[in-house]
């Protein structure tokens, strides 16, 4: 055999196996075109035991996560009665709302960590909120955190609630979802620096910037 | 008329080339990525550009 027929049987090979991966991209495993057709092509007299993985055309979608289909938006939030305490009051409600448990903003308090990570003298002691996180886990909840822009903040508002804190508003609140064109909140401090119970993309830019806390589905 | 051997190394240069990618090909799909950025997909248009826009995907499930 030439090196020229080599070359042309090593190119239709290299064809074959292209094919091949084209087949596995589009969930073609078997029959007719397929992978498996390709590789009897590629060495004739294969013995092949097929088995075709799951594809995402029969996967089901994923199921919501527990706390997600018991969440109630509507879940009251009371005023907080210490000025340092609003994350624990946002971390409370969140964790009413989803039904993990019953509101306890004393034992919320004792779960951020008292008074190491949360205290009178200064509230939440790490701003990004990663304490708050923490606690979330502990009741099986993931969560991401970010320093989010308001587009991206109304975007998760409509899907997931969460938390966040503004810089210059040294204040945390719950994240319900959306009102109109701003973010509907659970404000423990209704009232303060003139924010009731949503965030306009206005007071999001004068308050912020903006560390989120999100949870996760 | 046969090809010249300048024309034999060019083609085996290319079919070097073909062979990198569809390893690497197969080890994006041996890690879970079957369409996006370093995926099988992505390798499959560099070895084709011609298949883009072609392919239905309907990769596997990776848990």
């Amino acid at each position: 055999m030439s090196a020229e027929s080599d070359l042309q049987q090593l190119r239709e090979q290299q064809g074959l196996l292209t094919d091949s991966l084209s087949r596995m991209v589009q969930g073609q495993w078997v029959g007719f075109p397929s992978l498996e057709a390709d590789l009897e092509a590629l060495s004739p007299g294969i013995h092949l035991n097929p088995r075709p993985p799951m594809l995402s055309s029969e996967a089901l979608p994923p199921e919501a996560p527990d706390w997600l289909a018991c969440y109630e938006p509507d879940t009251v939030m009371h005023p907080q009665v210490y000025d340092w305490t609003c994350s624990a009051c946002a971390l409370d409600w969140v964790l009413t709302a989803t039904a993990r448990r019953g509101t306890d903003r004393e034992q919320t308090v004792y779960e951020i960590g008292y008074p190491e990570n949360i205290n009178s003298a200064y509230g939440l002691m790490n701003g990004s909120g990663v304490e708050l996180q923490r606690v979330l886990a502990d009741y099986g909840i993931g969560s991401g955190q970010g320093w989010l822009t308001f587009d991206q903040v109304y975007a998760l508002a409509g899907v997931v609630p969460g938390m966040m804190s503004g810089g210059a508003w040294y204040h945390w609140v719950a994240i319900r979802g959306r009102d109109g064109e701003s973010l509907w909140i659970a404000n423990s401090a209704p009232g303060y620096q003139s924010v009731w119970s949503s965030l306009s993309r206005a007071d999001f830019n004068r308050l912020g910037p903006f560390s989120v806390v999100w949870l996760r589905r | 008329m046969g090809v010249t051997e300048e024309e034999q190394r060019a083609q085996i240069t290319q079919l070097q080339q073909q062979q990198a990618l569809m390893v690497q090909a197969l080890a994006a799909g041996l890690e879970g990525r079957w369409i996006g950025e370093g995926s099988v997909e992505a390798y499959l248009y560099a070895l084709n550009p011609h298949l883009q826009g072609t392919l239905v995907t309907n990769p596997p499930v990776v848990p």
